[in-house]
């Protein structure tokens, strides 16, 4: 058996290279497919590592209360995307922040509030002329002196929010600077949020993170006090609370006392999440879980693209090879061997499109990675999963050709003209 | 020359039917036939009578429509497809008149064919084909493809293939109709030194002069035997090689 499975193999394997550009062409149908979802998988492969890093770097001792509940399902992934203004609806509050950080265990404590507002500052152009500098829509990021000590953020210039002689500071980041103020050196100048006017005190360095679990585009975001909307009567939601712990040991058991304070505040309602360790990242992962799942199931479609072409292809090679497989049945080829012989070949086909898509995948991956912060992701999982994956489509879609050449009639196919 | 010579094929009221009700035709019709181990049978008749068919018919490439067929005491109703192949690759050469050789392999790998089929590794199917090759001196030819060799030629490396499993029976459907009468000489000289070895053979033609070459000539007439001669007493047949169907053959 062991044998005819080698002849067969070299069949096959002869069949293919005497149709190299034919068979190169069918393989890189495959290999496409194959190359699109290994590249989508690395991408999300990376992202998620990459939240997981920050949430890594961020501290074992960070601990996260966010609004509603959080499960770990895919539904409610997709609920917390569907829902628009999902933090609109936000049950947290400023008062739950202060209770929270009177707790003894707690080192640290920040809400982040976002919203968007139109920035304008005052500027000289090279003429010497003033004009007045506008970003519309630019994410302000209210919260507090805090949030710097629960995400050991370090800044190119100044101090974070400190308390000041004036409530009107801000600490902004790298690009919005840019935009506004024309400089990467902000501090002491200003800017009017809301009709007041604010004095920029921090610059935040470049954010090599534009995807973090706290939601923030560092680089494009204005910082303020929370308590200046609190003043302007703006409606305030906390959409995120950072805590930052004393020690790590008891984690668990601080979990619990900020769940217990927060209930306490809401007279119990239990509608909020708190959260420690991996869990931080999970909504992160959940949504790249969806959109790789989607990502993957659009390049899935082009494997089947790419198996309908071995299919088409081996239907081909059937109709040239009829007078052939008259030939091999009439000196003792079985259906069977018919049958195996052409399984091989769309199985070859399929399984060298297969590795020809996973080389060309990382090498993808490795070119974005040059560009992008994602570095590729290799999971042997992954590996073993496409490779399986197009195997099955090889056997899959190789079964019909190789049925319909082991069925044929030997006379009728030796009557067959070449 | 020994008279040890059994009945190696048993064609009982055989009938080939093709269509169906009215549209019925018979290319076989109650076809009784027994073929003796040794004999060189040539088959004659005009176009249509039924010769390719019956020769379909007894080298397992098809079926018969009716009636009883026994190979080697085997009843063929009883044999599955499986077993079918497995005679033709080891028990049975088939000799076509286009040759059918695979045109993508070479010479070698076209006459070691068979012995893929029969399970024979590469390396003893190489050296049987080269044997036999070299029997009919195409040996340097080995590695030729077959569209470089001429139609002699060709047909003598289709002989190859059919001997190279060492098969009991030879069927051979005008093997020389597309030869020149030198290449076709040739072809039949081949085919007379293998069956003095005691090979069974059972051959179609058109060519009345090559009878001279059998054993026995059949005349067929609309799916029947129109003429049964025997030129030569079974008592004069070639001593036989010995048919074990399933088991191991030796030269007795």
């Amino acid at each position: 058996m062991a044998l005819l499975f080698r002849t067969h193999y070299n069949l096959a394997r002869e069949s293919i290279s005497k149709n190299r550009t034919r068979s190169f062409l069918t393989c890189l149908g495959i290999a496409i497919g194959v190359a699109s979802i290994i590249l989508i998988l690395s991408l999300m492969g990376s992202i998620r590592n990459l939240v997981d890093g920050q949430v890594k770097a961020a501290g074992s001792d960070l601990i996260v209360v966010r609004p509603s509940s959080i499960k770990n399902t895919v539904e409610s992934v997709v609920e917390q995307l569907t829902s628009s203004g999902q933090y609109r609806n936000s049950n947290l509050s400023l008062k739950d922040v202060s209770s929270i950080a009177a707790l003894p265990e707690v080192a640290a404590a920040a809400p982040i509030v976002q919203i968007n507002a139109t920035l304008t500052a005052n500027r000289v152009n090279d003429n010497g002329e003033n004009y007045t500098s506008t970003v519309e829509s630019a994410p302000v990021v209210a919260t507090s002196a805090d949030f710097a000590k629960v995400q050991n953020l370090v800044l190119s210039s100044g101090s974070f929010l400190e308390k000041h002689y004036n409530d009107n500071i801000a600490v902004v980041g790298r690009s919005l600077s840019l935009s506004l103020f024309g400089t990467t050196e902000p501090v002491a100048k200003t800017f009017s949020l809301f009709g007041e006017k604010f004095i920029v005190v921090g610059a935040l360095p470049e954010a090599d993170d534009p995807i973090n679990f706290n939601n923030i585009d560092f680089d494009n975001s204005v910082f303020v006090n929370a308590e200046f909307l609190v003043k302007k009567g703006e409606n305030i939601q906390v959409q995120q609370i950072n805590v930052k712990a004393k020690n790590t040991d008891k984690m668990d058991e601080l979990a619990g006392k900020i769940r217990e304070e927060v209930i306490a505040n809401k007279a119990g309602d239990t509608n909020f999440s708190v959260l420690y360790g991996d869990d931080i990242s999970h909504p992160a992962n959940g949504l790249f879980m969806i959109v790789s799942g989607m990502l993957t199931l659009v390049a899935g479609i082009s494997l089947v693209v790419g198996g309908i072409g071995i299919m088409n292809i081996m239907l081909v090679s059937v109709a040239e090879r009829t007078h052939e497989i008259g030939i091999r049945k009439s000196v003792g080829a079985t259906s069977g061997n018919i049958l195996l012989q052409f399984l091989f070949e769309s199985f070859i086909l399929s399984g060298l499109g297969g590795l020809f898509g996973l080389v060309l995948g990382y090498t993808l991956a490795f070119f974005i990675s040059i560009v992008t912060p994602f570095a590729p992701y290799i999971d042997l999982s992954i590996l073993g999963m496409t490779l399986a994956t197009s195997f099955t489509i090889g056997l899959v879609f190789g079964i019909y050709p190789a049925l319909k050449a082991a069925k044929k009639n030997p006379i009728e196919s030796l009557r067959h003209s070449r | 020359m020994v008279a040890n010579n059994s009945v190696i094929i048993d064609l009982k009221k055989i009938c080939k039917r093709y269509g169906y009700g009215d549209a019925a035709i018979f290319a076989l019709r109650d076809f009784d036939l027994q073929v003796k181990q040794g004999e060189f049978i040539m088959i004659m008749g005009p176009s249509g009578c039924g010769k390719t068919t019956l020769l379909n018919v007894i080298g397992l490439l098809d079926k018969s429509s009716d009636g009883t067929y026994t190979l080697a005491g085997h009843p063929v109703e009883r044999i599955s497809a499986r077993k079918k192949a497995k005679f033709r690759s080891k028990k049975i050469g088939i000799i076509f008149q286009d040759f059918n050789l695979i045109p993508t392999m070479n010479i070698l790998d076209n006459v070691a064919l068979p012995l893929v089929y029969a399970g024979f590794t590469k390396v003893r199917r190489e050296k049987q084909a080269d044997e036999v090759l070299s029997r009919f001196h195409l040996q340097p030819k080995e590695y030729y493809m077959p569209a470089q060799l001429s139609g002699g030629q060709k047909q003598r490396v289709a002989i190859a293939r059919s001997l190279v499993s060492d098969p009991e029976i030879i069927l051979a459907d005008e093997p020389t109709g597309n030869l020149d009468s030198r290449s076709a000489h040739i072809v039949m000289e081949e085919l007379k030194a293998i069956h003095e070895e005691g090979n069974t053979i059972i051959m179609v033609t058109h060519n009345p002069s090559l009878t001279t070459y059998a054993t026995r000539v059949i005349n067929m007439l609309d799916g029947q035997i129109d003429t049964d001669i025997k030129t030569v007493a079974d008592k004069d047949l070639p001593e036989p090689v010995s048919i074990h169907f399933g088991k191991k053959k030796e030269k007795e």
